[in-house]
């Protein structure tokens, strides 16, 4: 007896072959979206200084970006040094962090936290990245 | 109920003899999550961002510093340590030394002119890993302009 031996059509085959393939891709996404951290692009790249220790706590606060050439952003807005005074005095951010290119002179974000601190901010912190200087 | 039973109460056959044809195709799905993984490698950021206390020495018109606050001006190479250039590991030794006597010694870092701030951040960061609790910075007393 013959038996007639109907053309196997596999269709899920092709789909078979790729799904380790999404498990792979759909770990990595889920991988991105839980360990990183989206942030809001600065307006202008800064390269922060490294430092050993320092609390890891940098939520909730305005922040002072300091660039290397000492233009300045605050919250992401660029802010002209000379009005940064009247712009905090108008706001009144209660804690500001400085985020400042660590080539950029230290003579300047002293003398931007004195002005914070002239202004009325209360608790300034240098925003630094974990490492050693290298 | 045996676990036969509920299968069978079930509306669809639960061991479909043939694999039936997907309804969505796979292919968008993946263009999908491919698109969702790139934005999400793009935007997000790992850096691991710490925040140290930072206070501003008092100037002009009082006493320059506290009494008997040490005086670290930061140099490029060296410190300052009280108007003596130091090397910086002599400057913890001593900063080390004063503590033992007075732990609540009071230590002034000021920045001179052309110091980054980088070096400026690791002479904080020795001083604090030393065991300094009385920081402030000194800078130049204008404001910024």
């Amino acid at each position: 007896m013959r038996l007639a031996k109907a053309p196997v059509r596999r269709i899920g085959s092709e789909d078979d072959r790729i799904l380790p393939l999404i498990n792979v891709v759909f770990l990595l996404l889920i991988f991105f979206m839980v360990a990183g951290r989206l942030a809001v692009a600065d307006p202008f790249r800064v390269e922060p200084p490294r430092s050993a220790d320092g609390a890891a706590d940098d939520r909730g606060l305005a922040v002072l970006l300091i660039a290397a050439d000492g233009r300045m952003a605050l919250d992401g807005e660029p802010v002209e040094p000379g009005a940064l005074a009247a712009i905090v005095g108008k706001r009144r951010p209660g804690d500001v962090g400085i985020k400042a290119d660590a080539a950029v002179e230290a003579g300047r974000v002293v003398a931007a936290l004195r002005t914070l601190r002239a202004a009325g901010v209360e608790r300034v912190r240098l925003l630094t990245v974990a490492g050693r200087p290298g | 109920m045996s676990p036969s039973a509920c299968a069978r109460r079930l509306p669809w056959p639960t061991a479909r003899p043939r694999r039936r044809r997907t309804l969505i195709g796979l292919t968008p799905l993946i263009d999908v999550v491919f698109i969702l993984l790139v934005f999400f490698m793009l935007a997000t950021s790992f850096l691991d961002w710490r925040a140290i206390e930072v206070s501003v020495a008092p100037d002009g018109a009082g006493p320059a510093s506290p009494e008997g606050a040490l005086l670290v001006e930061v140099r490029p190479g060296y410190v300052r340590l009280s108007g003596r250039p130091v090397a910086d590991g002599t400057m913890l030794d001593r900063v080390r030394g004063r503590l033992l006597e007075r732990p609540d010694q009071a230590v002034i870092v000021k920045p001179t002119a052309g110091v980054s701030l980088q070096r400026t951040v690791t002479v904080l960061d020795l001083l604090t890993g030393a065991g300094v609790r009385e920081l402030s910075l000194f800078g130049a007393s204008e404001t910024v302009r």
